[in-house]
Formats: structure tokens, C-alpha cells, sequence
């Protein structure tokens, strides 16, 4: 379990994050949404020591992170952020091998082969675990990354906005992928997504933050709705249900009238 | 049985061939000299004077050739990878420089000094002057990294000038010769080259963490690394490397540049795969270049770091219109997007 108390931090006057305090629930996809510059992706960069926060506590598993070692909370959590390694000629077994850095120190021993042997074939990258990260294709990148993560053995698992750059059947593979991490390796997975459609399509609960601040937190029924959204991006939204499940329309439902 | 030999063979043919060339090269370095007492015949006879010679002049000058040339291009893979530019290395951001305006001072607050005091002074200035350029570079934020280089060898140009003004001002402008154009002609003052043997050593330690820093910082934080001071660590290995070897045989240019650079084209940019053929690539190419600068003009010889300044300017300049071509294709897939 991963809770978070009263956590500010601040880039000079500007606060990104105000007094924010909540829990994640365990085993379970939440999603993270708002508008640019909530503080989302500086959020996920506290919780995973990324980034140092002015005051209050991030604990995992009842343990405080600052009192924590640098490896023990590798160990514990693991972060994949939106970077572009360009031109960086890795192979994809060797970034998966790079995922045991915490437990092996760079030295594998049996237990590590193994696990990255299990991640690789779970991420379906056996006949690609020879090329470089750099000559995949966007999707297949984004599963060797996610290998490496679940070769790292992290009860929690941090994406941020892992839908960047993909087109929707990716997008939607992403997606089941996060699915099956905790339906099948029950992780505790935390995502940052923009568009809210998969946000309601494919998280249990959601967070909603606006300024800093975590404005809603609740299963994904309660969040996706006309009132709570239209504030959190000040927008006019329209939100229909479709086989069961709720779709949020962006478009001004006037607009090409007007036009025409 | 045969079939594990044929597997090991195919896994590792690339570096069965540069070991082996680096054997053949080691023997040819240790064989060729102005006197032709070295050879097998008198070794295996017992001849007093072959053996005197091969032990006080051939494998001093061999091992200053191999060790520092696997020393720079180890340095130049670690700078590449630590700043996750590929046209970073000693030569090309003022480090080599930085040693020798060390060494210069270290001669006019001291004396004449023995080559481990001048190495200590050489590593300070190397270290704090790479750190400062690193920084600048970092906080520059250029998007072209090609221009890196250029303002790296600019940056060392203005460090060689001001060591020139101290040099002169000061009567020193005779040392500063002596030691500033590479050469392993200078028989016992190789003694400071075996400092090298500590960053190689450290360096295959470190290999999973050079590259794992070569990913970027949240990368490597997300791993339980702890950036800065894998990177602190990676500078002094540089700084020692510079230093050493060119307090013992002067600048050799480029050597960190475009051995790196060379071995990832068919290595990758793992260094815990590629760490031990960079080495060895290193030392077959400065043997190669020090056994023509012996030959050609023999019994005379030249400067090997002028041999070295021309095969790899040429090879430098390649990987830079490379560089500009390769820039060029990103920017225009960037603008397409």
C-alpha cells in the first residue's frame, strides 16, 4: 500500500503540489488525469523519488521513502517515463537485464536470467530480443520498456502518459497490457493518461487533479461524470454511455452548425 | 563438442579478431626496433643483450602504447556515455588540455618534478576543468550535438593558449615541447602509465552503470542508481586516464573519440558488452599507427600522435559529416511530426 500525505512541492513561489494526500488502492489500474500542469507527472516523480518534496510523507508498505535506501525503493516501485532515447543502440535483452540493476547490482545470477526470460516472453518480444531499442516501432519500444519494468519485480508499477506517440491500436494494446498486470500479476499499477476515454475504459479508480491539487478520487463511475469533469478541465463535456460503459464526447456538439 | 566451439566462435568472432590482431600487433611492436639483436633466435639462445633490451626499452614502450590507448578510448566511452553525446571525449572538451596546463604549473610553483607529482597536478586540473565544461554543456542545452565537439576543442584551445602564455612568461616553452606531442619514444619516463591500469580496472567494474547512466537520469534514478555519483566517479576515471598518459606520452588525439564511436557500430552502446573490445580495439589502432610512424622513415621515427592526428582526423571527420547528415534527417523527421 502507498500512501501519500500532505506532500508540497514547489518550484520557487509556484506551487505544484499543494497538500496533497491520498492512499492507492492495491492491485488495482488508477488513473491519474487533468488538465496540462495539474502536477501530475511531478506527483508520480515524488512518489518515486525522482523528484524531492518540500514537506510531508510518501509511504510504501508503512515504510517512509526518505528513510528508505535508493535500491530498497528500486525495488518497491518502478517509474517509466515518456523519454525519447534517440539514438541510443541498446538491445532489447539487455535493456530488459538492465531492469534486475536493483536486485543483481549488474551481476546476473540464475534468478535474474530467469525473471527476465519470464518478462520477455510475458511482453511477447522473444524473435525482437536481439534488435535495438532505437529500429522498433513505437509500440514494440513501449513493450520492451515495460518488460524491463516488470523485470525490475516491483509491486508498483508508475506509467507516465504511456499512450504519448502511439496510435489507437497501440494505444488499446497498451492498455490490455496494464489490464493484464493486474489481473495477472496482480501489480498496483498507476497511470498518467490524457485522454480520459481510456481512463474510463480501462481504470478501476480515478484521480482527478486540478493546480496541485487532488480535486476527486473515487472508482471510475463516480469520477466520470459531467460535473466532476467540467471542472477539473474547464470544458464542456458530453458523456454518453455506450454498451455499459461511458464515453466522454470533446466536441462542441454546436460547433459545425455554426460553421455551416 | 564441436558444435559449443562453433557457437563460441560465432558468438564471439569479433572479438577473437581483434584479440588475436592485438597479439600479432604486441609481437610486431616488441620486434621492430633500431637494433636487430631482438630477435627469436638470441631470445631463445639466451642472449644477455636481447633480453636487456627487450626488458628496458621494447616492453616499456609497448606497454605505455597498449595502456594508454586503451586507457583514452575507455575514457571517451565512459564521456559518451555519461553525457549521452557520442562526439564527447577527452580531446574534445578541453581535458587533455586542462592536464597539461596542470603540468605546467605543477613546473613553474615546483620544479622539475618527478612524473607522479606532475600527474597529481595534471588530474586536478583535469577533473575540475571537464566538471566545469560538463556543467556548462549540460545548462547550453544544444540541440545540435555536433556543435559539442567544436566548442569542446575550442574551449581546449583557449586552455593551450593560456598554458602557452604561462610557458613563456615563465621559461618553460622547452618542457612544455617535451611533453606536449605525443611520442613513446622517451625510454624510462613511461613509469606513470601503469596508473592506468586502476581506471581499467574500475571502469569494467562500473560498465552496467556507465550504461545504465548512458539511458538518462530518471533512468537510472527509476533503478536505484545514484546519478551524480556514478558520474562523479566516471569524471575522475577520465581525469586520471588524461592525466597519466599525458604526463607519459604526451597528447594522443582523437583516440578517445573515434575508437568509442567505431566499436558501437557493431557492439551497440552497452558498455558491459563492449567495454573489453574497446580496449583492445584502442590498443590495435595506436600499435598500428606506432608501427608505421616506425617504419616509415626508419631507422628515424615520427611522432605516433602525428600518425594518429592524420589516419584519425580523416576517420573523425567522417563520423562528423555523419553527425551533421544524421542531425540533419532527425530535424526533418521532427518537423514532419
Amino acid at each position: 500500500m502507498i500512501e501519500i500525505k500532505n506532500i508540497t512541492q514547489a518550484y520557487g513561489r509556484n506551487k505544484v503540489l499543494d497538500d496533497v494526500s491520498f492512499a492507492i488502492h492495491d492491485s488495482a489500474v488508477t488513473a491519474l488525469i487533468g488538465a496540462n500542469g495539474a502536477g501530475k507527472s511531478t506527483l508520480l516523480g515524488v512518489i518515486t523519488r525522482l523528484i524531492p518534496y518540500i514537506s510531508g510523507e510518501v509511504y510504501i508498505d508503512e515504510h517512509e521513502i526518505k528513510s528508505m535506501k535508493t535500491k530498497e525503493v528500486a525495488k518497491k516501485v518502478a517509474i517509466l517515463k515518456q523519454t525519447h532515447h534517440l539514438g541510443v543502440r541498446v538491445a532489447v535483452q539487455d535493456l530488459v537485464e538492465f531492469g534486475r540493476f536493483p536486485h543483481c547490482g549488474g551481476r546476473l545470477m540464475d534468478i535474474d536470467r530467469q525473471k527476465v526470460e519470464e518478462s520477455i516472453s510475458f511482453m511477447d518480444l522473444d524473435n525482437i530480443r536481439d534488435r535495438y531499442i532505437d529500429e522498433l516501432s513505437g509500440g514494440q519500444r513501449q513493450r520492451a520498456f515495460i518488460a524491463m519494468i516488470l523485470a525490475q519485480d516491483t509491486p508498483y508499477i508508475f506509467l507516465d502518459e504511456p499512450l504519448n506517440n502511439l496510435d489507437i491500436r497501440y494505444s488499446v494494446e497498451m492498455m490490455k497490457i496494464v489490464r493484464s498486470l493486474v489481473q495477472d500479476l496482480h501489480k498496483t499499477v498507476i497511470v498518467v493518461l490524457h485522454d480520459i476515454n481510456f481512463a474510463a475504459a480501462y481504470a478501476d479508480y480515478v484521480v482527478t487533479m486540478q493546480d496541485g491539487k487532488i480535486v476527486s478520487h473515487g472508482k471510475v463511475d463516480e469520477i466520470i461524470t459531467k460535473n466532476k469533469l467540467d471542472g477539473i478541465f474547464d470544458y464542456d463535456f458530453n458523456i454518453i454511455e455506450h454498451q455499459g460503459r461511458k464515453v466522454c464526447l470533446y466536441f462542441d456538439s454546436n460547433e459545425k452548425d455554426s460553421l455551416a | 563438442m564441436r558444435d559449443k566451439i562453433k557457437n563460441l566462435i560465432k558468438l564471439y568472432w569479433k572479438r577473437i579478431l581483434i584479440i588475436g590482431a592485438f597479439v600479432i600487433l604486441t609481437i610486431i611492436s616488441l620486434a621492430i626496433g633500431a637494433l636487430d639483436v631482438v630477435n627469436f633466435k638470441d631470445l631463445f639462445a639466451g642472449n644477455e643483450l636481447s633480453w636487456k633490451i627487450l626488458w628496458t626499452s621494447r616492453v616499456p614502450r609497448t606497454l605505455a602504447i597498449i595502456l594508454s590507448a586503451s586507457g583514452l578510448s575507455v575514457a571517451g566511452l565512459i564521456m559518451q556515455s555519461i553525457s549521452r553525446n557520442k562526439f564527447m571525449s577527452p580531446s574534445t572538451s578541453g581535458t587533455t588540455d586542462a592536464a597539461a596546463l596542470g603540468v605546467i604549473i605543477a613546473f613553474i610553483a615546483l620544479g622539475d618534478q618527478p612524473g607522479i607529482i606532475q600527474t597529481i597536478f595534471a588530474f586536478l586540473f583535469a577533473l575540475i576543468s571537464t566538471m566545469a565544461f560538463m556543467s556548462v554543456i549540460k545548462r547550453l542545452k544544444i540541440r545540435e550535438i555536433v556543435y559539442i565537439p567544436l566548442i569542446g576543442i575550442m574551449y581546449g584551445g583557449l586552455i593551450a593558449a593560456f598554458t602557452q602564455i604561462l610557458a613563456y612568461r615563465f621559461e618553460a616553452l622547452q618542457m612544455m615541447q617535451a611533453i606536449g606531442l605525443g611520442g613513446f619514444a622517451k625510454i624510462g619516463s613511461f613509469a606513470t602509465v601503469y596508473i592506468i591500469v586502476v581506471p581499467l580496472i574500475l571502469s569494467v567494474i562500473y560498465s552496467s552503470r556507465f550504461s545504465i547512466i548512458g539511458m538518462g537520469e530518471d533512468f537510472s534514478k527509476n533503478l536505484g542508481l545514484r546519478y551524480n555519483r556514478v558520474v562523479f566517479v566516471g569524471l575522475l576515471l577520465i581525469a586520471l586516464v588524461s592525466a597519466s598518459s599525458f604526463v607519459a606520452v604526451g597528447q594522443l588525439p582523437f583516440i578517445g573519440l573515434i575508437i568509442p564511436n567505431m566499436t558501437a557500430s557493431f557492439y551497440g552502446d552497452n558498455l558491459k558488452r563492449s567495454i573489453i573490445d574497446v580496449m583492445f580495439f584502442g590498443a590495435d589502432f595506436v600499435l598500428i599507427c606506432d608501427i608505421l610512424s616506425r617504419v616509415i622513415i626508419a631507422p628515424f621515427e615520427i611522432s605516433v600522435s602525428l600518425t594518429i592526428s592524420i589516419i584519425g582526423g580523416i576517420i573523425f571527420v567522417i563520423y562528423m559529416i555523419g553527425g551533421i547528415r544524421h542531425g540533419k534527417q532527425s530535424q526533418r523527421a521532427a518537423q514532419r511530426k
